[in-house]
């Protein structure tokens, strides 16, 4: 007969605790574990197409600084933008998704079948939309928009039938549907505003375009990316600080606001209404909200040292402060239109999508890829051999370097859009790409992994 | 039968050899170990994760049990892996605590 020998008396008491718990019914009670994270090939291979889409843009941007330092409403502009967000940030968030969401929910990914198929249409609706605008070649944007269309209505679909699957529903699982009836919005809004300058969708003819553009790439940065990361960092941030969400009510009303707020300054942007800083304000309280949860699971951790990886995701997040500051100038209705302001919009632009989102996404990338790389390479080797830890597949140095220059990539370039100075703007873009190349450095020294693993044999077991 | 003895710290010495590798401490001082039970060459653990969602789930669990296969005398080992009592940071030993800084809970 086994006898269950107790490790330690602290154990012991954790579970009287929860036996008592149990007994009064509050303790939640012992879920099956089902999670399975999908193949590393899918995510990664999002993600390599991501950074393929994110160096091309760095190196666009400094051969072509104009189009950070004139108004935005240009091919150039419309495509660098659209290899950034559907190409770049797209990518990486999808594929990052696709792991993601079944270990932040604890469930099964519905089909890997169907993320892999909207691989292909993803990659070919992306690459040939860019082309496509940087021509001004509408019907062809059509087109690929259409075949891009059809991947994305693919990742709703599956991220959809995911989420139908998990036991129970919290912060994280409300602010991922939100993303994906808004992600919908967005692709539905971007085709019916092709669909116009074709000569098709007249009725989009009442809507003023830049104010129908705006409203488009305002709800693809909020609407996703933006409410993805809220929603992802309330399950990420403290699992990798050794702590836990702080007030669950908090967390649930900044993305409660966030759809609000999201709501109404789609409709207020597109209409051009005099309400519209009423709703960026009502965005600003979510952020605000999202930042004091942030702070207060940030006070609670238990990991004192913050790895890179979580310091460049706190700092990208910390920029939704003048971000959110810029957001209320620029709503305001009386402002008046001149170039400058114009170029406040740029700023605006930059900020969210390079400042905010694509620098949490790098920060997040550092924890995603070693784990993914990790995981294929070594896991089968555990209690065989010795593997390396996460942080020893990445270089401190190299990420560190990298942080730093991305941060004076960010002042340089906002202070050459500010002023529309391209040399300045081509220098900040310079920068940019540095710090590009150190993330670059990091990503081969993290897939050598792959064709070259670390395994050191396992000291001898103990004989008795 | 072997005839080998096995007993509950040659046990915690060989699971000291996996670490987990998001922390990059070994299990065994990270307190995820809540239980071993031994008979005869069947050697059964009960641990848990740091988190529930944790995705190194099936790479530990299966590392655990592989380890225990490694050890002399061991003919057949058993994983489970719960999460109740929940991990707490208490569960861990002084000298994990120190290598990870962990402050006062």
């Amino acid at each position: 007969m086994a006898v269950f020998l107790p490790i330690s008396a602290r154990v012991e008491a954790l579970k009287r605790n929860a036996l008592k718990r149990n007994a009064s019914g509050n303790a939640s009670t012992l879920q099956p574990f089902n999670v399975s994270t999908a193949s590393i090939a899918l995510p990664l291979s999002f993600i390599v197409a991501g950074l393929f889409a994110l160096f091309a843009g760095a190196i666009w941007l400094v051969a072509q600084p104009q189009i950070l330092t004139a108004y935005h409403y240009n091919a150039s502009a419309v495509a660098a933008m659209h290899l950034f967000a559907l190409g770049w940030l797209g990518s990486v968030v999808i594929g990052a998704m696709y792991q993601l969401v079944p270990v932040a929910l604890e469930t099964k990914l519905f089909s890997e079948q169907l993320a892999k198929i909207q691989f292909a249409f993803h990659v070919v609706g992306f690459v040939g939309m860019v082309l496509a605008f940087r021509v001004w070649n509408m019907k062809f944007v059509g087109a690929f928009g259409t075949v891009f269309t059809i991947g994305v209505a693919l990742f709703i679909y599956n991220v959809a039938r995911t989420l139908v699957r998990i036991p129970k529903w919290n912060v994280i699982a409300a602010a991922v549907a939100s993303a994906l009836a808004w992600i919908s919005l967005v692709v539905a809004a971007g085709l019916l505003i092709v669909s116009a300058k074709t000569g098709h969708a007249n009725f989009m003819f009442r809507f003023n375009p830049i104010g129908a553009m705006h409203a488009h790439a305002h709800l693809g940065a909020l609407g996703f990316f933006i409410m993805l990361i809220v929603g992802v960092s309330y399950k990420l941030i403290p699992m990798f600080t050794l702590s836990e969400i702080q007030n669950h009510h908090r967390a649930l009303a900044s993305v409660i606001l966030l759809n609000a707020g999201l709501a109404g300054s789609f409709i207020s942007i597109l209409l051009q209404l005099a309400l519209k800083p009423l709703f960026a304000l009502i965005i600003v309280a979510a952020l605000a909200i999202y930042g004091w949860e942030m702070m207060a699971i940030l006070r609670a951790r238990k990991r004192r040292a913050l790895d890179w990886g979580v310091r460049y995701f706190l700092t990208a997040i910390s920029l939704l402060a003048p971000l959110s500051i810029l957001a209320l100038v620029l709503s305001w209705p009386k402002l008046p239109l001149n170039p400058f302001t114009g170029q406040l919009e740029n700023v605006y632009g930059f900020v969210a999508f390079v400042g905010v989102i694509s620098f949490a996404v790098i920060g997040m990338l550092y924890k995603i890829i070693p784990f993914l790389v990790w995981f294929g390479t070594y896991s089968k080797h555990i209690g065989r051999a010795q593997v390396p830890a996460l942080a020893e597949m990445v270089s401190e140095k190299w990420q560190r370097l990298g942080y730093w220059i991305f941060l004076a990539a960010l002042a340089v370039t906002i202070f050459g859009i500010l002023f529309s100075n391209a040399l300045v703007a081509r220098i900040g873009s310079a920068f940019f790409a540095a710090s590009l190349a150190t993330l670059a450095l990091n990503v081969g020294k993290i897939l050598s992994h792959c064709f070259q693993p670390k395994l050191a044999p396992l000291a001898a077991p103990k004989k008795l | 039968m072997t005839g080998t003895k096995i007993d509950e710290a040659a046990v915690l010495e060989t699971l000291r050899q996996i670490i987990d590798p998001e922390i990059g401490v070994n299990i065994v001082d990270l307190g995820l170990i809540y239980g071993v039970s031994i008979a005869d060459g069947m050697v059964r653990v009960k641990m848990t994760l740091t988190t529930p969602g944790c995705p190194m789930h099936d790479s530990i669990s299966g590392g655990v049990k592989n380890t225990l296969l490694e050890l002399e005398g061991v003919t057949e080992a058993e994983v489970e892996i719960v999460f109740e009592p929940p991990w707490h940071l208490s569960l861990m030993s002084e000298q994990a605590r120190i290598a990870l800084r962990v402050g006062n809970f």
